[in-house]
């Protein structure tokens, strides 16, 4: 059993997110989604704004979700390390900021749609896009 | 004798009050301090686990770097980002910084066109613009924990500027916090980014798969590491910023309460002086008729 077992490690620059053993994971990179088994390949890749799905050693149905705002993962040595500029649990989530979050990205989008900066509609898509991916991730409890 | 005794309990007075308000700036600043110290302690994690994948991604390379931000330019113009801090009342600590900054720049530079300065805080700004120093950016009011956010324009326009080429390396001085005492001035090569220290060591043996390539990945994680690496030191220094904060206000208190010590003994002498006077007074009445 314990060489069926690999660590999970969220950072983001405030703190240690998540340190937690794991089954399977999986994650969406850049180039799609990928299922993360322990002794896996040494990987580097970017991540997508999207939900980390963990599975958890001790129970078939535990299952913790995890928001991540882009970033990168590695993994070497049956340690996952995922680095991001921010990231949170399920639980965690607040969800009326994130719904706030949501108009707030959606009216910008709006203003930036009719003035038609693209730099600025980018930044709301991708606001948007992580409001989104949040309440997304908090539906799962 | 009597204004001298008026006068010094006035001032009695007056030296309590200041030590009560600077005893609070103390204690303020020590909460401030002991957050900062958490906060610190929590990015160093992070920064440490970025710089991890960084030497991991850049050590099995076999090629020598191609990423402008990784390639050694010659040096035409140099960057210097002087982290200080906005309010006074904190002791050396900023004429600590820009005094080695300034000897730096004269050891190093023969004329102005080959540094530029990025000023975080409004003291280091004022104090080059004073000294007629050309200043390419000022970020002022800063929280006191700034969060990655706040700190993220000024970072992304030092590292946008060096990848336009306006300067060709980066320096970042700011005062580096031992303990809240101890507080030493720093100057450290942000850009280029250079793995020599830890690169040499060991080359690694293990291949990484990379998903999509190495230069997209590269592309995202070396701002990402610049970032998270300038990040850290505003932290550090706000953390110094705090302790010099505690320490010069902790002085001004106990200076208040030796100038309050010798006051009363002052006060006390001339209360005596002028009852020994007043019995003298009433003495010599009393003999005389």
């Amino acid at each position: 059993m314990s060489e069926n077992v690999m660590t999970l490690q969220v950072i983001t620059p405030a703190g240690m997110i998540y340190d937690h053993h794991a089954n399977y994971i999986t994650a969406r990179t850049t180039n799609g989604e990928i299922g993360i088994l322990p002794n896996m390949i040494s990987t580097i890749a970017g991540l997508e704004i999207d939900e980390l799905k963990v599975r958890r050693p001790d129970d078939e149905t535990h299952v913790d979700y995890i928001a991540v705002n882009g970033g990168i993962i590695e993994i070497k040595d049956s340690l996952v390390t995922i680095v991001a500029d921010s990231a949170e649990r399920n639980r965690d989530i607040d969800v009326s900021r994130a719904e706030r979050a949501k108009i707030r990205a959606e009216k910008a989008l709006e203003v930036a749609k009719a003035e038609k900066k693209s730099d600025e509609i980018n930044r709301a898509e991708v606001a948007l896009h992580r409001a989104l991916n949040r309440l997304n991730v908090s539906s799962h409890r | 004798m009597g204004a001298s005794l008026n006068e010094i309990k006035t001032k009695i007075a007056s030296t309590k009050k200041t030590s009560q308000i600077t005893g609070a700036m103390q204690m303020v600043s020590a909460a401030k301090l002991q957050k900062a110290e958490s906060h610190a302690k929590a990015f160093q994690i992070y920064a440490e686990k970025v710089r991890k994948i960084t030497t991991d991604l850049v050590s099995s390379d076999k090629e020598p770097a191609k990423n402008p931000m990784m390639i050694k330019r010659e040096v035409k113009k140099t960057g210097y980002l002087v982290i200080t801090s906005d309010r006074g009342l904190v002791g050396g600590y900023n004429s600590n910084i820009l005094k080695s900054v300034m000897n730096t720049i004269r050891k190093r530079h023969a004329n102005e066109s080959e540094y530029t300065i990025l000023a975080l805080g409004g003291t280091g700004a004022d104090f080059f613009k004073a000294r007629n120093v050309k200043v390419s950016y000022v970020l002022r009011g800063l929280s006191d924990q700034p969060t990655f956010e706040e700190v993220r324009a000024i970072v992304t326009e030092a590292v946008t500027e060096y990848q336009a080429e306006e300067f060709d390396e980066l320096y970042v001085c700011y005062n580096h916090h031992v303990n809240s005492l101890v507080s030493d001035a720093r100057m450290e090569k942000m850009l280029p980014i250079s793995f020599e220290e830890s690169g040499q060591q060991k080359p690694s043996l293990e291949t990484f798969e990379l998903e999509p390539d190495r230069e997209t990945i590269l592309n995202q994680l070396l701002p990402q590491y610049a970032e998270s690496m300038i990040y850290g030191s505003i932290v550090d220094a706000k953390t110094a910023e705090h302790a010099a904060g505690m320490t010069a206000m902790r002085t001004a208190t106990d200076n208040a309460h030796s100038v309050i010590n010798d006051l009363t003994i002052q006060y006390n002498r001339a209360r005596q002086a002028s009852i020994t006077q007043e019995i003298t007074e009433i003495v010599a009445g009393a003999s005389a008729l």
